[in-house]
This record gives C-alpha cells, sequence and structure tokens, in this order.
C-alpha cells in the first residue's frame, strides 16, 4: 500500500521533474518576473503576438471602465458571435461565450438564454476582478469567436479541445492535447477531469491518454479511440509554440493553441508557469527532456529552425 | 579560477554555512546561559532557594559586645540572593578574609538576640573548594607511645578502601573503641574531638587538614550546633570529607558555614552565647533567578541586552512571538516537503495559533461550524451576483457576527466550546469560506473538502508542535534557535527534490519493465 513511498529513485532515474524542482531549477531561472506581465494580461499578449504574426482570435474590444459596459452593442457591432474574456483571468474562468443576439436576448454556447442585464453584470462582475487572479481590478477582453475545426468533434464533450505545447529555450519539449469531458464541465483542466493526450513532439502522434492520471483508451463521453486523434498543421502548431518564446522571452512556458477551421492554428494564451501533468500524459519524464535540450541543442537558431530541428531529431 | 569561485559560492553551500554557523553560535548560546544564566531546558525546573537563620544569643554583660559569627562565603558551592543582619544598636562590618560578620556595640546589657539571614542558591558541587595552597605541616611532637599508635593507625588503614585520607578516618573510627586509644581520643568524644584526632594523625603524614563546619539545607530544619566535617589537601587540591563513612564531597543541599580551627562564634562582652541555625525552602523559577545567576557569574552586561530584563507584558508577547518561526517551518515543511496544499499559506498556522487559545477540541468543532455556517450562508449569497469587495465584506460581517452570536449563547449556556469562537482571527474565517467556496463552485465539492482537510491537518500538526510547553518554553529561553530556523527555512528554498505527494502523483511514470 505504501511502496510509492520509494518511488523517489526511479521517478529520478526517468527524469520526472517534480514542482520543487521546476520552482527553483526551471522558472526561478529562465523565467523572469518582470516578463510574466506580457502573458498574465491577454490584451498584451495578443497585441504582442499580432506584432510578429502569430495568429490569435481578432480582437473586437475592450471593456475598461463601467461606464463602457453599455457600449458593448456598439462595439460588436457586425459580429454575430463573439466571446467575452477577462484579461487576467485563468483556466477559462469567466469567459462567456455568445453564439447569436437578438434585440432582447444573449445566447450562449452552452445553450443559456441571457437578457442584456445578465451580459451587463457578466461584464461588471469581470471589472471588479471576479474572475482574475488576487481579485484585482481587470477589463473585459472582447475577441472573435474561434470556429473550431470538426476534426476534434469527436474527441471532445462539448468544451474546446486546446494543445498545449511546453517550450524551454525555444524548443517544444513536450506536448499534449487536452479533451472536455462531461465530468470536466466543458473545461480542459486535467484536475478537473478533462482527458488529457500526449503527443509526440516530432509526430504529433498519440503517445498515451489519461484521465484522473489513469491510462484510458477511449473518451468517457464519445467512446472515440483515442489514439486515432490526428493534429493537422502539427508544424503550424510547434511553431507558434516556438514564437511564443521569442515574442515574450520566457525560457519555460506554455502555449495554448486552438485549431481554427479558416485561420489554422491560433494561439489562445501562453502560461509561465505550466502544470506538470503534461508529464503523466506523455508517460515521459519532462527533466530528462530539458535536460537533452540544455546538452545537445544547438543555440541561435530563428523560430522555424528550432521546430525543423524538432522534428527532425 | 571566476569560474570556480562561483562553484564554490553555490548559493546552497553558502546556506549551508551560515546554518553551520547559526547552530554553532546557538549551541555555545545556549551553553552560555545555562552556565551562566541558569537557564533550564525544562519548562518545569526550578530552583530551590534556602534561607538560612542564625539566631545568635547571649546575655551581655554590661561591657562593650564584639560579636563575631562565622559565616558562608560564596566561593563554597552556593550562591548568595541576599544577606542581611539584623542587630539593632550594633555596628556591622563584614571581614571578608575570614568570612566573618562582625557585631559590635558599646555596653550592653541583658539578653541579647541578633540575627543573620542568607538567602543562597544553587547548589553547585562542582565548584571547587577553596583552592589556596597550604603551608607546609609539621609533623606532630609525640611521645613515643603515641608515635606508636599512630604506626598502628597507618597500618591499620592499608585494610581500609579509598584514598589516604578515607582509609585514615575509617581506620581511626575502626580504633575509636579500642581501649589502647583512649590516651588521646577518650571513649566518650564529641566529633570535633574525633576531627581534631584525624587531623592529628593525617599531620603524622604531613598531610594539610582542617575542620569544616556545615549545615545541611533541610525543610524547617533547626539547629544548635552546624555538623562538622574534615577537609584535607591531597592530590593538590582541597577535598571534603564525612567523619563517619569518610565519603568524599559535600552531600547536596549541604552548606559549608565556616572552616579551618577558629570557632564558629566569638562572643566578647557577654555568656552564655549561643547561635540556633534553622532553615527554610522555597522555589522560584530559573528565569527569575537568571538576573542573580548573570550578576553572581559577572555577566550582566549580556543579561541587560536580553529580553528577559524586560517588563513582563512585553516579555509575553515575545514569547508568543517566539513560537512563530516555528510554526512557519512546519508549514514550510508540509508544503514543500510533504506536499499538500492548504487555502493561503499561512492560514494553518494561524489557525494553529487560535486552537492553542481556545484547547483543541472546543476549537475545532467550533471552527468547523462557524465554516460551515458560513459556507451555507455563501452560497445564498452567491445567487445575488454581488461585485467582489462587497461580497467579501458580507462574509466578514456575517463572520462577526456568528462569533457574537455563538460567544454570547456559549456563555448564557455555559457551553465553553461555542464560547471559544472568539478567538478566531476574523479574516483568516472569512477568508477561509470564501475561498472555499469559490473552489467548491470550481472544482467541486471533493477537491474543497480535500482542500479544507489539508488545511485543518497542516494546522493541527502545527498545533502540536507549538502547544508542547516544552518547546515553547526551549523557544523562548533560548531564542537564538530561531536563527536556525530561519536558515532551515532558507535552505528549504533550495530543495528540488520531490515531494512526497509527488510520489503517488506520478506513480504512472514508472514503467514497469525498469
Amino acid at each position: 500500500m505504501f511502496e510509492w513511498l520509494f518511488n523517489g529513485k526511479k521517478l529520478r532515474e526517468n527524469g520526472v521533474l517534480g514542482m520543487n524542482d521546476r520552482n527553483y531549477s526551471v522558472i526561478a531561472k529562465y523565467n523572469k518576473r518582470s516578463l510574466y506581465t506580457l502573458v498574465d494580461d491577454k490584451v498584451k499578449t495578443k497585441r504582442l503576438a499580432n506584432s510578429i504574426n502569430i495568429n490569435t482570435p481578432k480582437m473586437i474590444g475592450i471593456i475598461e471602465f463601467q461606464y463602457q459596459v453599455k457600449n458593448l452593442l456598439d462595439i460588436v457591432k457586425g459580429y454575430d458571435t463573439f466571446v467575452i474574456k477577462p484579461a487576467h483571468g485563468s483556466g477559462g474562468k469567466g469567459v462567456l461565450v455568445i453564439k447569436k443576439y437578438d434585440a432582447e436576448h444573449f445566447y450562449s454556447a452552452s445553450g443559456d438564454v441571457l437578457s442584456f442585464k445578465d451580459v451587463y453584470q457578466h461584464i461588471s462582475n469581470t471589472l471588479s476582478g471576479l474572475f482574475s487572479l488576487g481579485g484585482k481590478y481587470d477589463v473585459a477582453l472582447i475577441e472573435e469567436a474561434v470556429n473550431f475545426s470538426d476534426v476534434f468533434k469527436n474527441f471532445s464533450y462539448h468544451g474546446v479541445p486546446d494543445v498545449r505545447v511546453i517550450v524551454y529555450k525555444g524548443f517544444p519539449a513536450m506536448v499534449m492535447m487536452r479533451l472536455a469531458t462531461k465530468e470536466s464541465g466543458g473545461r480542459a483542466n486535467l484536475h478537473q477531469g478533462a482527458v488529457g493526450v500526449g503527443l509526440d513532439v516530432s509526430t504529433g502522434c498519440p503517445l498515451k491518454a489519461v484521465m484522473h492520471n489513469k491510462p484510458i483508451l477511449q473518451h468517457p463521453d464519445t467512446h472515440a479511440n483515442l489514439m486515432d486523434l490526428k493534429v493537422p498543421f502539427w508544424r503550424e502548431h510547434l511553431i507558434i509554440g516556438s514564437l511564443a518564446y521569442d515574442m515574450t522571452g520566457l525560457g519555460y512556458l506554455g502555449a495554448d493553441i486552438v485549431l481554427d477551421e479558416n485561420r489554422g492554428p491560433m494561439m489562445l494564451e501562453v502560461n509561465a508557469r505550466p502544470g506538470l501533468a503534461i508529464q503523466i500524459a506523455n508517460g515521459k519524464g519532462l527533466k530528462s527532456r530539458l535536460q537533452e535540450i540544455d546538452e545537445t541543442y544547438p543555440s541561435g537558431l530563428s523560430a522555424e529552425e528550432r521546430v525543423d530541428y524538432v522534428l527532425n531529431h | 579560477m571566476k569560474l570556480n569561485l562561483a562553484r564554490f559560492f553555490t548559493i546552497r553551500k553558502v546556506l549551508s554555512f551560515l546554518l553551520l554557523c547559526a547552530i554553532v553560535y546557538s549551541a555555545y548560546s545556549i551553553y552560555y546561559k545555562v552556565k551562566y544564566w541558569g537557564f533550564s531546558l525544562s519548562p518545569k525546573a526550578v530552583t530551590d532557594v534556602w534561607t538560612v537563620d542564625a539566631k545568635v544569643s547571649f546575655n551581655a554583660l554590661g561591657e562593650n559586645v564584639k560579636v563575631s559569627l562565622a559565616v558562608p562565603n560564596d566561593k563554597d558551592g552556593f550562591k548568595i540572593l541576599s544577606e542581611e543582619v539584623v542587630a539593632k544598636g550594633y555596628e556591622i562590618t563584614r571581614d571578608k578574609v575570614n568570612s566573618r560578620v562582625i557585631m559590635t556595640a558599646p555596653l550592653k546589657t541583658g539578653k541579647q538576640n541578633l540575627y543573620y539571614r542568607l538567602s543562597i542558591y544553587d547548589d553547585a558541587q562542582n565548584v571547587a573548594l577553596n583552592s589556596l595552597v597550604p603551608a607546609k605541616v609539621e609533623r606532630p611532637i609525640l611521645s613515643d607511645e603515641e608515635r606508636l599508635q599512630m604506626s598502628k593507625i597507618w597500618k591499620l588503614s592499608q585494610n581500609q578502601k579509598g584514598d589516604k585520607v578515607q582509609k585514615a578516618i575509617l581506620a581511626v573510627n575502626q580504633e575509636v573503641n579500642n581501649p589502647t586509644m583512649s590516651l588521646i581520643l577518650p571513649i566518650t568524644h564529641t566529633t570535633k574531638e574525633f576531627a581534631e584526632k584525624v587531623i592529628q594523625v593525617l599531620a603524622y603524614k604531613r598531610i594539610p587538614a582542617r575542620i569544616a563546619r556545615t549545615i545541611k539545607l533541610e525543610e524547617g530544619r533547626k539547629t544548635e550546633k552546624p555538623d562538622i566535617m574534615l577537609e584535607a589537601y591531597l592530590d593538590g587540591r582541597w577535598k571534603l570529607y564525612d567523619l563517619v563513612s569518610a565519603k568524599i564531597g559535600l552531600p547536596k543541599n549541604w552548606v559549608i558555614v565556616q572552616r579551618g580551627g577558629v570557632s564558629l562564634l566569638d562572643v566578647k562582652g557577654g555568656e552564655d552565647s549561643i547561635v540556633v541555625f534553622s532553615v527554610l525552602k522555597s522555589v522560584a523559577s530559573p528565569l527569575k533567578m537568571a538576573e542573580h545567576r548573570a550578576k553572581a557569574n559577572d555577566k550582566l552586561w549580556s543579561y541587560n541586552y536580553s529580553m528577559y530584563t524586560l517588563p513582563v507584558f512585553e516579555q509575553n508577547t515575545l514569547k508568543w512571538l517566539m513560537i512563530f518561526p516555528l510554526a512557519i517551518l512546519v508549514v514550510v515543511i508540509m508544503r514543500n516537503i510533504i506536499g499538500v496544499s492548504t487555502m493561503g499559506t499561512f492560514t494553518p498556522m494561524l489557525l494553529a495559533m487560535s486552537l492553542v487559545r481556545t484547547g483543541f477540541w472546543p476549537g475545532l468543532i467550533c471552527f468547523s461550524v462557524m465554516i460551515a455556517l458560513g459556507l451555507v450562508m455563501r452560497s445564498v449569497v452567491a445567487k445575488l451576483n454581488l461585485l467582489l469587495v462587497p461580497r467579501i465584506s458580507f462574509v466578514v460581517i456575517f463572520v462577526i457576527l456568528l462569533i457574537q452570536c455563538l460567544t454570547v449563547v456559549g456563555y448564557r449556556f455555559n457551553y465553553s466550546i461555542v464560547s471559544s469562537a472568539i478567538f478566531f482571527p476574523i479574516i483568516i474565517t472569512a477568508w477561509i469560506i470564501e475561498r472555499a467556496s469559490i473552489t467548491w463552485e470550481e472544482e467541486g465539492a471533493v477537491n474543497t473538502l480535500k482542500e479544507i482537510l489539508f488545511t485543518f491537518i497542516t494546522a493541527v500538526v502545527t498545533y502540536f508542535v507549538i502547544s508542547n510547553e516544552y518547546v515553547r518554553h526551549v523557544m523562548f529561553a533560548f531564542n537564538e534557535l530561531n536563527l536556525v530556523i530561519l536558515f532551515i527555512v532558507m535552505l528549504l528554498g533550495t530543495y528540488t527534490g520531490y515531494r512526497l505527494t509527488e510520489l503517488m502523483r506520478f506513480a504512472p511514470l514508472i514503467h514497469k519493465d525498469n
């Protein structure tokens, strides 16, 4: 029952990265604190990304102050569908996807019918910091909704599947796809019960799938065979991750990428301290991978050269 | 070269070195405090304070009176807390060299009662007895018969155990009833005469010896005459011997009043003089005695800059503060080594602090009830969709009202469990409720209960560490240990090993075929 207490040595041998090690040897060393603001604020991240031609959902507008809340309709004029999200949110908190609206109601993606008052209230909550880290005053970001590609239709329950790329010193180090389940409530967070599928960095092929730390082969709700998962535009996914390094200067980051039917892979957000669950989804330790990059990978390459290097090794 | 230096001065090595320094410093400081200030590692340790009263009575003959009383010397093991002489109309002087108190008065008549009172503490067995090297002893001039006896005694002493003096004492003891000895020592003799005989026997072998008068410190003891023991100079130092058993050393709780051949009490201008000693025992905590000890050891300057000289209120506050670093260490270990996630970094610590004041079970039950009620209320309010600051404010005010109600109800119906509510920090309580309710919405009930449980477990572990009487005493009396904790915490900041919970979390990453 307690044999797990003696796992330390084997974990070390398998190059598994622990939380303390991640914080001390990786994040503290390669992620300067001053750079965090670049990724904590989604408006800033989006502007930065656009400046170096990373695809992101187009920004429609921002609401910064309470008096601007009533201008929502003016801001979204010409768009049938849009997303309201807090600029400092995390983990999908406070994201409201509006599928359509008419003279009286908004219709959300999850099927709710909301009055104008409800939506205004939601934006007010966002501004007062209800969804932001530490409850600080926030800004509501309004952007185009992603037209999710049908490729993943069978692999996700309701929510949006996304690709998480861990980028170390500009090299894509480890990748997983996160699929929402009924249990995760349409969210793509592994600890809430989403499925994580580890993908081979060089081929994009599934390695392993886990839910609640346990290996699975089928999606629990759609019953699709997870080993059939194939991510199109693999190289483009990796290039976005690699560019996120150029854009932020963070030596260790997690880029969340979604696939748009018309515009291809788009970056949703960048995380300065991505979690370690990706190791379980891949069945591999991250530390040995980081060491490999440290010791054998060349420096001074451009983003595309780095991705090509990874694809060929 | 530069590179080597950089490798030599890694953060971890520097911190380890500093930790080592802190440990060495603390060890010295603890030694210093125990030795010079008399601090004890145990909170229950008490120092016995003995009050020895010497009452000198005599009938004055109408002449000038001079009373000379032998008194204990503070080099004789015990330390003197206070000394006073009550002798109305007498002029008091002290003879430090011979350790005597001299009281003089002109033309006294009638019954005189003089008092000498001494408070002493610290039965320090190890303190070396008066180490003055005595003058060479001349062999006594003896008759042939006496010489014969001497050699007989020394011959007898060969069969006894112990050092030379012990052997001599035992031999004389054995021979005391022998009629042949009566020439020098009558069969009925006083202890003093016996001691003088032993001194003579020792002098035969040129061993310096003298009489020592001692009092046994015993609660409520009253004694007319101090007990006589023997001091002999052997192997380069003075040793004290019991005259019956020949045991070496002053027994525990005995004090030497006077030594050497001179009398205990001399009264000029008076008759029927008598001195009665009485002994009274009281206790004091080592912390209270520290100042006297520091003074006695000539270390008052360091003591004056310690926190033990502060007023009691400040001391109590500091005593409370001195336990915090240890509680913080527990939290650091729980989070970074064990790897449990708690609500807020130091919330468990503050919770534990409250438990110390409320008592364990009452506090835990009351707090759980408060959190539960708060969560119910919070879930009702959640539907109102209030803005953040007003919503948290609502929870804070609700908690305040809850504490008020519980305390009043607890007092009225005499449930101490309920009234312990008042000791819980309002903001912390409100914060746990707010945080728990958000976690509940976002991560579900299981994760919330898990997090609350871990917070409680951490608080309970912290509680058991900081509520321990020994720990609290040690952290206050030897507060330099906090410096050690400081560097341990910093060193833990460089710990990159797996957390205990990660060993389980990452278990799927162990390949069975490896």
